[in-house]
């Protein structure tokens, strides 16, 4: 038996830095292979114990009622896109954003635009253009979105690696899908007494439920 | 110290060029009109009236006679191209800065003809054998003052320029907003601005600033010490078949100038001169430099390049043949202070996206439907917070100062007496939403003068809230305010309560004139 001495194959040579990187470069064009975690807007805040990140053109929808915390919840989504430096827009429905809240919620106002008193038939049009330029697009819902306008919308954040983050009363209000669906129910509030102390913490409770979240989780928050 | 430089400048070049090739009559009023705007005018025009920067209307109104006509780089280049190869006769250094400029350093030359006074007269007969008699010479230290005294057609002795410099304007530094606010500091001339120690210009105007107060005190715009760049940077290319059409030749010089400034930026490294290189298929080579006040931008470097390509391939008295080679050579690099983002940091292109995007919105619905807050001084949720338009300026009210506000932009000023405390409110309800607020035995609540309470509050009525009512099961305040005192017509007196409403939800309620309302829930 004569033994062959076997040469290890070698896709380029090991000392050719600049074929290397040619090759590397030629790989990236042809597949390009994005990280899930690149794709990632990575939440700060109590937010971020329930939803950790929120992915590249997903949809998020989030319900609440009046006063049970859910424009907290968008305001802090908004506030991941700001912390990365790039740009939020909150189509602002009844026109009562509190934007001192945004602030404290981590939203950089500069770079925070608040679009107010669109008309219904405009609704969709707005939100589409928003999602154009703007990396998350919080949209509160008119009463009734078309199914055809909502899975156009879906597809334009896709396209366009925005976040869209609806905003209405129940989760299920909208009508296309959603990567994840929040729906915040209230909670009680500490620090206030009869007639004394001021309103310090709440711990809100939200039920988060969509893909990559077994079933139905119920978390309780501070802050 | 600046390098001494003989520029020269013709004005209103835009308007020479087109009388050169027949374009525009003599003896009439003639403006050059890019995008709407006159771009330059006529000795004639400018005695009507005529601006640079008016509209196209503004102009036949003032002039109705006006000869408008669309501006072409390309033939101010070609036009300009046999004054520049008559300046070569003198010295091969001929930097051009934009059609109608050129300037060279003078050193040499100067030597040569005897003198700063021998090369000014040899060559204005120079340039008035190529038969532009409206171009005027100037020397002085540094390209910027050289410029300037180009303007006033003189030469300006050695060490004498920020003398020269002190009596101009500061429009004359070329930057509107930069003048704008120093006019409003009370520096209307160079010469104060000059006066202002260079550290602290640095600090309050950044390095755009420092820029133009070097050019103020009569120096070059970059310190001296310019990097020679090393000799590798130099981006060619063959092109065969060989370019005998403009627009050939600039595409190919589009990539290059991409390609070379990428390849500086790696380095660290921004290009302000450049010489351009070309061959033709006969064997000619031909090199023209190409200068630039800041950093070359690819546009910026793209369009000089088309502009000399224009000169050389159309211009009369051309070359051989088509060209076989060209070639971007870096001339003097500075290193890159960075790209001008925007004031808060972040990508500029998506900037621009986001720009955009909120402009067509407003296009959409109106200005005021785009809105951005900026924070201001107040003791109300909805008084501590302005909402501005998108695209006007940011900036507190000149009341400032701000509340201390959490988050990136936060500001540090003293306390706002009288803030509500706590969170902020994620819902302001402006105009507030009217409610009932009741005692245990359904009396509406009311205060004292004095901020004493008729009853604590046990119930609040309110159609905006979910629920239309509920029982009061946590409070604080009330608090009193005297809103406007001062003002006789709108004063009033004011009580706002902190309240929690069903234990779950929070809200801000007022009492003025003994009418309640929900101004602010917590959401």
């Amino acid at each position: 038996m004569v033994q062959i001495p076997v040469q290890p194959v070698r896709a380029s040579p090991r000392r050719d830095d600049a074929a290397r990187a040619r090759l590397a470069a030629v790989g990236a064009a042809r597949a390009p292979v994005v990280l899930a975690r690149d794709r990632a807007l990575a939440l700060t805040g109590p937010m971020a114990a329930v939803l950790p990140s929120v992915q590249r053109g997903s949809v998020v929808a989030v319900g609440g009622a009046l006063g049970t915390g859910a424009t907290s919840a968008v305001l802090s989504i908004a506030a991941a896109a700001t912390a990365a430096g790039e740009w939020a827009a909150l189509v602002d429905g009844m026109g009562t954003l509190g934007g001192l809240a945004a602030a404290e919620a981590g939203v950089d106002l500069a770079r925070f635009a608040v679009v107010r008193d669109v008309p219904r038939d405009r609704w969709a049009t707005v939100v589409a253009n928003l999602l154009e330029g703007v990396t998350v697009v919080v949209a509160e819902l008119p009463p009734t979105v078309r199914i055809g306008d909502a899975r156009r919308l879906v597809a334009r954040a896709r396209e366009r690696a925005a976040v869209l983050v609806t905003c209405a009363p129940d989760a299920r209000a909208w009508p296309a899908e959603a990567a994840v669906r929040i729906q915040a129910r209230g909670g009680g509030w500490s620090g206030l007494g009869a007639g004394d102390g001021g309103l310090e913490l709440r711990a809100p409770v939200v039920e988060i439920s969509g893909r990559g979240i077994p079933g139905r989780v119920r978390l309780e928050l501070a802050g | 110290m600046a390098v001494r430089t003989l520029c020269s400048w013709c004005p209103d070049w835009p308007v020479v060029a087109a009388r050169r090739v027949g374009r525009a009559p003599s003896a009439v009023p003639v403006a050059v009109v890019e995008r709407g705007r006159v771009a330059a005018v006529s000795i004639e025009a400018r005695a009507a009236g005529v601006r640079i920067g008016n509209r196209r209307r503004e102009a036949e109104a003032e002039a109705p006679e006006i000869v408008v006509l669309d501006r072409d780089p390309a033939e101010e280049a070609r036009e300009f191209e046999p004054v520049a190869r008559a300046i070569e006769t003198i010295t091969p250094r001929v930097v051009l800065e934009r059609p109608g400029v050129l300037s060279f350093p003078t050193r040499g030359p100067s030597r040569y003809h005897g003198g700063d006074g021998g090369l000014f007269e040899r060559v204005r007969e120079t340039v008035d054998a190529t038969g532009v008699s409206a171009l005027r010479v100037g020397i002085a230290d540094g390209a910027f003052a050289a410029r300037l005294a180009a303007r006033r057609n003189v030469m300006v002795p050695a060490g004498e320029t920020p003398t020269f410099l002190a009596p101009w304007p500061v429009d004359a530094l070329g930057d509107e907003a930069l003048a704008d606010l120093l006019v409003r500091l009370g520096l209307r001339t160079l010469g104060a601005f000059a006066g202002l120690p260079a550290a602290s210009v640095l600090a309050r105007m950044g390095r755009e600033g420092l820029t133009a107060h070097r050019l103020a005190r009569g120096e070059d715009a970059h310190p001296p010490a310019l990097t020679t760049p090393p000799p590798d940077f130099e981006e060619r290319a063959e092109l065969d078949p060989p370019a005998e059409r403009v627009d050939a030749a600039a595409f190919v010089a589009k990539g290059l100038a991409d390609r070379l400034l990428e390849r500086l930026a790696a380095r660290g490294l921004a290009c302000t001169q450049v010489v351009v290189e070309a061959e033709t298929k006969y064997g000619e080579s031909l090199s023209r430099a190409w200068r630039h006040d800041g950093a070359l931008t690819p546009g910026a470097l793209t369009e000089r390049v088309r502009w000399q390509l224009d000169g050389w391939l159309t211009a009369t008295g051309g070359l051989s043949g088509g060209l076989t080679r060209l070639s971007l050579i870096p001339d003097q690099v500075i290193p890159a202070s960075g790209r001008q983002l925007g004031f808060w940091g972040g990508d500029a292109a998506a900037s621009d996206r986001a720009e955009q995007v909120f402009a067509r919105i407003q296009g959409l619905l109106g200005p005021e439907h785009v809105v951005t807050a900026v924070p201001q001084g107040g003791r109300t949720p909805a008084e501590r917070i302005r909402w501005v338009p998108w695209g006007e300026p940011r900036e507190p009210s000149p009341h400032a100062p701000i509340g201390p506000i959490a988050g990136p932009v936060s500001v540090e000023v003293p306390p706002w007496p009288g803030t509500i405390p706590g969170p902020a409110p994620a819902r302001v309800l402006e105009p507030a939403a009217a409610a009932t607020l009741l005692d245990a035995v359904g009396q509406p609540v009311v205060v004292s003068a004095r901020g004493d309470l008729s009853a604590r509050p046990a119930e609040l009525r309110c159609a905006a809230l979910p629920g239309g009512r509920g029982v009061v099961t946590a409070w604080a305040g009330p608090w009193a305010h005297d809103v406007r005192w001062w003002d006789r017509a709108s004063r009033a007196r004011r009580v706002t309560w902190q309240l929690v409403v069903d234990e779950t939800l929070a809200c801000l309620v007022n009492v003025e004139r003994g009418v309640a309302s929900v101004t602010a829930v917590y959401d």
